[in-house]
This record gives C-alpha cells, sequence and structure tokens, in this order.
C-alpha cells in the first residue's frame, strides 16, 4: 500500500471546520501570552466564539451536502460525521459556558484549560470522520492525551490526581488493546480501511481483533464492563471536565463504532448483535441499580451515564439504519440533559461548595430557577414526557423491536422504572427537604446561558422532535441498504 | 372556533402553567388569578363541546389531526367521543373547583399551581387523545405531577392509618400492610405511587408498542388501527393482558391498588380530588379506548377476569373503609371500592351496563372530589384525620356539614343525583351475565351506606371536643363556590340526564355491537414473538 497525497483546495475545504478551528485556537493561544490585558473570560469568550463558527461552517455543509474522502478515504466527511461534528462542537461550547467561571478559582490557571478542551474537541472531530483503523487510533490518543490533562487539572486536590491517575492508566491499557486489536484485523485483512473490509471471511484472528477493539471503545463510552474508571474519575475531575467526558468522548466513539460495525462487519452481523445485547442490558441494569446507593450527584450521574450508555447501545444492536438515527437523536437528547444537569451542579456547587446529594436539601427555596431545571433535566434523563428523554428511548426500543429484540424492549421498560427511583430521591431532596442553610443560590450569566440551551433542547425536542429525527434520518442514508431484519429467514407478518 | 375547542380546554392550563412561571411569587393573589383564569377558560370549552357534540352523528368530533413524526408513525390527534367528552368536562370541573378548593395554600403557591395545571392538562389530553402514543405520553406525563404534589404539599398519616373493630382491637389492612413497610410519610406514599403507576404505564407502553409493532401498519392512530389492526393467540392475549392491568393498576383493580388510599391520604385536598375523580378513571379510559376500540374479540373473551376481581376491589375496598378510622383513607379506599362497579359495568358488556360504567366514572368524579375537598377542609381546620377524635364539627362548621351530607348522599347513590342513574345502570346491565357480581355490587351500597354514615356521625355530631371550639366554617365564597359548583352539576345532570345519556349512548352502543358481533378474524402469525 502506497500512500500519494494528491490534495486539492476543494479537497482541503473539507477539512475547514478542523483547520479553521486549530488555526483559531493558536491565536487565541498566543493572545494569552502576547496581550498582558486579555482576562481569561475573554479568552473563554473567544474559544466560544471560534466553535460557534465552526458549528456554523459544519451546518452549512450539512444543508449545502457537501461530503467527500480525503487521504485515500482515511477521512470521510459525509452526513453523519457532519452531524457528530455538531453534536461534538456543541457540547464543547455548553462546556465552555459552564467552564468560565468554575476556573477562574482554579490556583495553576494560565488560560491552558480551553487550548485543551478545544483541542480534545478537534481530535474527536477527527474521530467523527475516521474511516479507517489507523486514523481511529490516532484520533483517539489525540484527544484523550488533552483528557489526561484535564481530569487531573485540580493539583492539590488528592481526588482530582487520583482520578487522573486511574483514567491514565487505564486509558493507556486501552490504547494498548486498541492496537494489538488493530494489528490483528490489518494481519487477518490486510487493510485498514472500513469499507475495504466488507466481505472478508470470520476467523478467529479477526474476531478477537475486533472484540479488542470495541473494548478500548467501550472503554470510551463507559459501557459495562469497560465502566470502572467512570465513578471515581467523574467525581475527582473539575465537573467541566467531567461533564465534557460524560458527553463528547461518548458521541465520538459512537461514531467510530456505528461506522465499524455497520460498514466493515456488515456479514457478521448475527454475532455482533449478541455482543450488543449482553453489553446494553448489563450497563443498563448495572447502571441504575448501582446509581441508587450514591450519596455524590457526580457519581450519581456517572452510574447514570453508564445507564444511558446501555440505552445507546439499543440502537446498536439493533443494526438497522432506523438503530443509528435513533443513537443520534438521542445523543442529542442526552446532550441536553446531561449537560443541562451538569450546569446546575457547577452552580451549586459555586456557592454550597459541595456535591454530595445530601446538601440539594431545599434546593427548590433556596433558587426555584435551579431546582426546577435540574428536576426538568433529571426527568429527561429518566423517560419522562414530554421531555426529550422519553422520544429518545422511544425511538430506541421501536428501532430494537423492528429486530425482534423484544428482551432489550423489557429490560429497558423495566429499567425506565429504576431509574425513575434514585432521580426522584435527588427530586425529594431539592423540593421535599427543607434546606439546612435557606441562603439564596445564584447562578452566574454563562452557566444560566448553558442551562437555558439545556432546558429549551430538552422541551424542544420532547414536544416538536419532527424536524430533528428527519435530519437523524437523513445522516444515514448511507446505511439504508444495511436496513433487513437479522432474522430474515423467520417469515414476515402480513402487512409488515 | 368550535372545531378548536379541544385545543383549548388542553392548552389553556398548559399556558396557564407557563404563563404562572413568569408571575413573581410575591404576587399571590395573581398566581391564583392566572391559575383560576386557565382553568376557567378550560371549563367553558369543555362545557361547550359536552353540549355540542352531536349525539345523532356519534363518533369521533371535534377532531384534530397534526403530523408530529411520519418517520414514526405519530400525529398529533385529538377528538373525544361519548366517553371522552364527558370525562373531559369532568376532568375541567374538579380543576377549576380544585383551584378555589386550594386557594388558602401558602407555601410556594406558584410551584403548586404549576403542577396543578400540568396534572390536570395530562388528564384532560388522555381523554381526547387518538393516538396511541399521545395517550401515554400525556399517561406518564400526569403521573409525575402527583410525585411533587403529594411530597410537597401532602400531610403525613401519622399513626392513624391504622384501624380498629367496633370494640377496639387493632386490624390490620392485609394487603396495604404487606406493602406498606410500616411507612406512613408523604414522602413514601408520593414514592410509592410514583413508581407502582410508573410500572404499572411501562407495561402498558410494552403493550401498545407490541400493538404498533404487530400490526404491522406502523402507525400509532387509533382509528386506523381499530380499522386495520387483527389481535388474536397467544400474541393477542399477551398484548390484551398488558394492556389491561397496566391500565388497571391506575383504576386501581385489586390487587394493584395498595399505592392508592396511601397517596389519597397524604395528598392535599386538590390533588386528591384530581386523583381520584379523574386519574383513576385514567385506567378504565385507557382500557376501553385501547383495549375495547382496537382488540374487541379479545376483549369479549379474556374482560371477566375484570368481572371476577371487582368482586374483590368492592368488597375488599368496603370493609377496610368500614374500619379505616382516617377520612381520607375512609374515602380513598371507598374510591377503590367503587371503581369496583365501573369494571362490573365494563366487564358485562352490554350496552345498558357500558353506558352505566361511563355515567359512573363522571359521577364518581363529581361525588368523591366533594369528600376529599371537605375533609381536605377539616383537616385545615383541626389539623387532625383522626375520624373517633373528632366530634360535633356541624356546631362549627353548618355549611361543609350540609355539603357533606349531600356528597354522602351522591357517593351512595341516592335518586335526585347523577350516582344513582349510574349504579341502577350497571346494576340492571349486568343481571344478566353476571347475578353474582350485582349481588355482591348491591351488598356493596350498602357498605357503602354503613361507612359514610359512621364518617358522617364522626365528623360532624356527637360531642364537640374543646380543642376543635375554634374551627371556621367555609363562609368565603371562594370556599363555597367550589362545592356548590360540584353538588349543582350532580344532581342538575341527576335530575335532567337526557343529554348526558344520549352522548354516552352514541359511542357506547356501536361499540357493544362491535364487541358482541365480531366475526372471527383472520388468525394472526405469531411466529415472530413465540417461535
Amino acid at each position: 500500500m502506497t500512500f500519494q497525497l494528491d490534495l486539492s483546495a476543494a479537497d482541503l475545504l473539507l477539512l475547514l471546520p478542523e483547520i479553521f478551528l486549530t488555526l483559531w485556537l493558536c491565536v487565541v493561544l498566543s493572545l494569552d501570552f502576547s496581550l498582558k490585558r486579555i482576562t481569561h473570560q475573554q479568552l473563554g469568550y473567544l474559544s466560544i466564539a471560534g466553535l460557534g463558527i465552526t458549528g456554523l461552517i459544519l451546518f452549512g455543509f450539512d444543508q449545502a451536502g457537501t461530503t467527500g474522502a480525503l487521504f485515500k478515504n482515511m477521512f470521510v466527511l459525509d452526513r453523519l460525521a457532519l452531524l457528530f461534528k455538531l453534536i461534538i462542537v456543541g457540547a464543547t461550547a455548553l462546556v465552555l459556558f459552564m467552564s468560565i467561571d468554575y476556573v477562574r478559582d482554579f490556583r495553576f490557571f494560565r488560560g491552558e484549560y480551553y487550548f485543551m478542551v478545544v483541542m480534545s474537541a478537534i481530535g474527536m472531530m477527527f474521530m467523527a470522520s475516521s474511516n479507517d483503523l489507523l486514523s481511529v487510533f490516532v484520533t483517539l490518543e489525540f484527544s484523550t492525551f488533552g483528557f489526561y490533562v484535564l481530569v487531573a487539572y485540580l493539583r492539590e486536590d488528592q481526588r482530582s490526581s487520583e482520578a487522573g491517575l486511574k483514567f491514565f492508566i487505564l486509558g493507556v491499557f486501552a490504547a494498548g488493546l486498541l492496537a494489538y486489536g488493530i494489528s490483528l484485523v490489518y494481519g487477518e485483512t490486510g487493510t485498514l480501511i472500513f469499507s475495504d473490509m466488507t466481505g472478508t471471511s470470520g476467523s478467529y484472528g479477526l474476531a478477537i481483533g475486533y472484540i479488542m477493539i470495541f473494548a478500548a471503545l467501550g472503554f470510551k463510552i463507559g459501557a459495562v464492563p469497560f465502566h470502572a474508571w467512570i465513578p471515581d474519575t467523574y467525581q475527582g475531575a473539575p465537573t467541566p471536565v467531567t461533564a465534557f467526558l460524560s458527553i463528547a468522548p461518548k458521541g465520538a466513539a459512537l461514531a467510530i463504532l456505528i461506522r465499524m460495525f455497520y460498514v466493515s462487519l456488515a456479514s457478521f452481523k448475527p454475532m455482533w448483535v449478541l455482543l450488543f445485547v449482553v453489553a446494553s442490558i448489563f450497563s443498563m441494569t448495572y447502571g441504575n441499580i448501582v446509581a441508587i446507593a450514591q450519596k455524590n450527584i457526580k457519581r450519581l450521574l456517572a452510574y447514570s451515564g453508564i445507564a444511558q450508555i446501555g440505552n445507546v447501545m439499543i440502537g446498536l444492536a439493533a443494526g438497522t439504519k432506523q438503530g443509528s438515527d435513533a443513537i443520534m437523536f438521542y445523543l442529542l437528547t442526552y446532550l441536553f440533559a446531561n449537560l443541562g444537569a451538569f450546569a446546575v451542579i457547577i452552580a451549586v456547587s459555586q456557592v454550597i461548595k459541595s456535591d454530595e446529594i445530601e446538601d440539594y436539601n431545599g434546593l427548590n427555596r433556596r433558587s426555584p430557577f435551579l431546582a426546577a431545571s435540574m428536576l426538568l433535566f433529571l426527568l429527561s434523563l429518566a423517560g419522562v414526557p414530554p421531555l426529550a428523554g422519553f422520544i429518545g428511548k422511544i425511538y430506541l426500543f421501536i428501532a430494537a423491536m423492528r429486530e425482534e429484540l423484544y428482551i432489550l424492549l423489557i429490560v429497558g421498560l423495566i429499567n425506565i422504572v429504576i431509574s425513575m427511583y434514585y432521580y426522584l430521591i435527588v427530586v425529594k431532596k431539592m423540593y421535599i427537604n427543607e434546606p439546612t442553610d435557606p441562603s439564596p443560590i445564584a447562578a452566574s450569566l454563562p452557566i444560566k446561558v448553558a442551562v437555558y440551551v439545556g432546558i429549551a433542547g430538552t422541551v424542544l425536542l420532547g414536544v416538536y422532535p419532527g424536524p430533528f429525527i428527519d435530519w437523524a434520518v437523513d445522516a444515514t442514508l448511507m446505511f439504508s441498504n444495511i436496513g433487513g431484519p437479522t432474522t430474515a429467514a423467520l417469515p414476515l407478518l402480513p402487512g409488515g | 372556533m368550535g372545531e378548536y375547542s379541544l385545543l383549548i380546554i388542553l392548552f389553556a392550563p398548559f399556558l396557564g402553567a407557563i404563563a404562572l412561571m413568569f408571575v413573581p411569587r410575591q404576587e399571590a393573589f395573581l398566581v391564583r388569578m392566572t391559575a383560576a383564569i386557565a382553568a376557567g377558560i378550560s371549563l367553558l370549552a369543555s362545557f361547550y363541546i359536552f353540549f355540542a357534540y352531536d349525539t345523532a352523528k356519534g363518533g369521533f368530533q371535534f377532531v384534530q389531526r397534526y403530523a408530529w413524526s411520519d418517520e414514526l408513525g405519530i400525529a398529533f390527534y385529538l377528538g373525544v367521543d361519548g366517553i371522552g367528552g364527558p370525562l373531559v368536562f369532568a376532568s375541567a370541573i374538579l380543576l377549576f373547583a380544585g383551584i378555589f378548593v386550594s386557594w388558602h395554600i401558602q407555601d410556594r403557591t406558584k410551584e403548586f399551581y404549576i403542577f396543578l395545571l400540568i396534572l390536570a392538562a395530562a388528564t384532560i389530553g388522555v381523554f381526547m387523545s387518538l393516538d396511541l402514543f399521545f395517550l401515554y405520553f400525556f399517561y406518564e406525563m400526569s403521573v409525575l405531577p402527583m410525585y411533587l404534589l403529594l411530597g410537597v404539599w401532602g400531610s403525613h398519616t401519622k399513626g392513624y392509618l391504622s384501624m380498629t373493630d367496633p370494640e377496639g382491637r387493632t386490624l390490620r389492612d392485609s394487603i396495604g400492610f404487606i406493602f406498606n413497610f410500616g411507612s406512613n410519610s408523604k414522602e413514601y406514599a408520593a414514592m410509592k405511587l410514583t413508581l407502582f403507576l410508573s410500572a404499572g404505564a411501562v407495561v402498558a407502553l410494552m403493550g401498545i408498542l407490541l400493538i404498533y409493532h404487530f400490526s404491522g401498519l406502523h402507525t400509532f392512530d387509533i382509528v386506523v388501527l381499530r380499522e386495520q389492526a387483527h389481535f388474536s393467540g397467544n400474541l393477542g392475549t399477551l398484548i390484551w393482558i398488558l394492556i389491561f392491568f397496566g391500565f388497571a393498576s391506575i383504576a386501581p383493580i385489586w390487587p394493584l391498588h395498595s399505592w392508592s388510599p396511601v397517596g389519597h391520604a397524604a395528598a392535599p385536598a386538590a390533588t386528591s380530588m384530581l386523583h381520584a375523580g379523574v386519574l383513576m378513571k385514567l385506567g378504565h379510559f385507557s382500557i376501553i379506548r385501547v383495549a375495547y376500540e382496537i382488540m374487541p374479540e379479545l376483549t369479549r373473551e379474556l374482560i371477566p377476569i375484570a368481572a371476577i376481581l371487582c368482586v374483590f376491589s368492592i368488597i375488599y375496598g368496603g370493609l377496610v373503609s368500614y374500619f379505616a378510622k382516617d377520612t381520607k383513607y375512609v374515602i380513598g379506599y371507598s374510591s377503590s371500592s367503587h371503581m369496583g362497579y365501573i369494571f362490573l359495568g365494563m366487564a358485562a358488556l352490554n350496552y345498558i351496563s357500558l353506558s352505566g360504567a361511563v355515567i359512573y366514572m363522571f359521577a364518581h368524579a363529581l361525588a368523591t372530589s366533594m369528600l376529599f375537598a371537605m375533609a381536605g377542609w377539616v383537616y385545615d381546620q383541626t389539623h387532625t384525620r383522626d375520624i373517633p377524635s373528632l366530634g360535633g364539627l356541624v356546631e362549627r362548621m353548618p355549611f361543609i356539614a350540609g355539603a357533606f351530607i349531600v356528597a354522602c348522599m351522591a357517593s351512595i347513590g341516592m335518586p335526585g343525583t347523577i350516582n344513582f342513574i349510574a349504579e341502577i345502570m350497571i346494576i340492571v346491565g349486568s343481571w344478566d351475565k353476571y347475578p353474582f357480581q350485582v349481588v355482591v355490587a348491591v351488598l356493596g351500597i350498602v357498605l357503602t351506606l354503613a361507612y359514610m354514615f359512621k364518617m358522617m356521625r364522626g365528623l360532624f355530631y356527637g360531642k364537640l371536643d374543646p380543642e376543635y371550639a375554634h374551627t371556621a366554617d367555609a363562609k368565603q365564597w371562594v370556599d363555597r363556590m367550589p362545592l356548590l359548583l360540584l353538588i349543582v352539576c350532580s344532581i342538575t345532570l341527576g335530575i335532567f340526564p337526557g343529554h348526558f345519556y344520549e352522548v354516552v349512548r352514541s359511542t357506547v352502543e356501536p361499540m357493544v355491537d362491535r364487541i358482541n358481533h365480531v366475526v372471527p378474524l383472520i388468525t394472526q402469525n405469531t411466529q415472530g414473538l413465540f417461535p
């Protein structure tokens, strides 16, 4: 295999969002040390502006239908990638809004925090576009690198250092698994490009290789049994970083999972469906049951995140175009609800300096706005109508049911009830219990922006999801040919 | 104007709730007025649809349909028939009355009215949904506000949940005891109610999704499904059972009732009114709307389940009510006992009995909400619901005592109230098919008489404890108006039931014909589910 890089300007246009954001970021970083008077807040807003412009470019691409492939198909820009990139950029922008006040109190803060966050975001944007195993490895490590630093950012806090170390060791281990898996797959197939691997015959080497890659990506999305790092890391990391970790890398890794399993492993579908069914059932059940026992709100959201990934994997298990649509819609709903919840946590913790659920007692009396928004976000995560999470869950269930995966439907529905219990415990603390300290809690403007965006998204996707569902449907048109049911041998029902 | 009535009824409370978010919380009067105006608009529009419903035409009227998601086959599809229409009317009456009943709530008034409006609007939404997805959407949406209404504004049940027999020995509510874990706090009641109802809801959702999938039509449209979907065999039975028990858990049918009296006891008055008045009817209504409409054949085969269970509901609920000492507990269990009558009327599949069941839903909503409103008033004045420690309150609150007697009479089914017509229709209609159950139901009426009189005597007659000498009657118009509204509705419709009866008949008659005369359908291939 020889690489020839013959790029034209038109080709480079496909890379415009990433190139623009990188340049913008370098400018922001150099402004930081060249201009003495620039404040960290201004740096934050500048970074957000860059992300905003990038988002506009991506949206323009999406509307104009700009698609293409670069570097011998290593980098593809299709509508799937565009939608995932938009999710990543949106999440990053919201995270920066939440960070602006939070990072002001960092002792060792020099403005490089924003650089780290956006750099990771760029890595994840590349992940969403990567179409071969080599670029998967490079982009995945690229994006994780920023996180290693960010998680351990609170140097004086032991928990943060512990979180950073745990994340680093397990992350490196996952990287090792990924590299080993890639080498096995390459040895068996002789190619690295996803789309060239279709039609390869099965072998043990291939199976082991793919299971290793699945494990490495499962580590990124935090699926059971690769979830062990999540609670401690979420609890120890600075809260905006936790918020970032809870959505953006999951989105990027899901883009790779969808591409890899839908494109290169389409012919082995019955086998990997089983893998996802098992992982999904365990993630949902384990995450929800363990979340009941949590005393810390960040740990609670960590376990609920494991359960949410279990829900997302229902879509992967369905293995159809509709499954991938449902995943993308669900990610959108999860983005708003989860980031909104973290924004409330940041606002509260800045005043009360605690993340214990016990300290949320009487939040409704101290800040009706924050309590009501937290209520909304938690109920959306639980899947209560008319909020976004409900539509997302129904969509996933319908996708699973079309593939006759009734077991996922049953487990998923039971888990809705289980999850309702621990979300309601938090609601109980906020609304029913009386506060020990009734002083009001005020949120700063940037955090309010994040909360308002979260509310708007959660409600809008819940009551008017039509256009967003259509958007997700259009983004995965390339998978329409693999929509056939797994059980094609069984007779379909009349009219079906 | 007329054709948008349903949108007005549904969205007036929602918009009221949204408007309330922007009303400053110090302006308590403005908060209450906003809620009252929203509910008033809803009430007027529902009054209009109740009387403008064309009984000659029947079927679904005031239909509104908007595309929502073509990909999933969901449309925002509203319409009422002769069953939904009266229940929408009942919900609007209860919401309007409930807002005035809770006029004196001081703690977080704004949030209270927001949640109350959302609760009522969601209930109304169920009664007018012609799309299975939205039926569930509103159904589940009505459960969550209950949690906060109970948990925040409710009251603890303290020690008096235990019951004593006439000799003063302590009894146990066996089923309630098993599920109660000895806890009487309002938080516990709220959590239990929410989890029970959500569990029931997901069971029903499973059934709905199976209908969606196995109909092969990929639509949630009830009208299309009832014309084209056919279910039978094991799969059909499974779906029917899921739908029936999923929705019956909110009704609540014995043995799924244990959340309900605990919830009633903990809830503030207005919430109990809506809960007992209309929330519980969501169960019967949804069973009729989903099981009766879409699976008529299976309904004919399987509805005897309801006829068997309703006996336990009637007797068990009645006996517990007789021995209970807590006013709200008595009324709560009497509600769950009376729900048995509705199930009996539904099970007999006769058009008189089914019409009776529908009218009973409406009648019970009015009667029981009056009782809850007054139990709430007595509790607010005396801060206890323990019947033995109360007495002689008629001296202090003559208006409440008088209204309470009327409410008891309505609950028993005295001629002159709409309850009488409903009970007679259920009993007459069911006699041919279920004579044993009818005998039980008549005994149940006697039992109702016994516990209602016992409670009335315990609260209002006898010697007044000097501790309660300071209690006050309902003197302001805001306090009297809701009770008078409910009494007037109950008695007016009881004396002039003609239009109401025609409205119900126009829908029930074709439905019963359809169920009793359906021709055997082509056997469905169920290999997908049961290979």
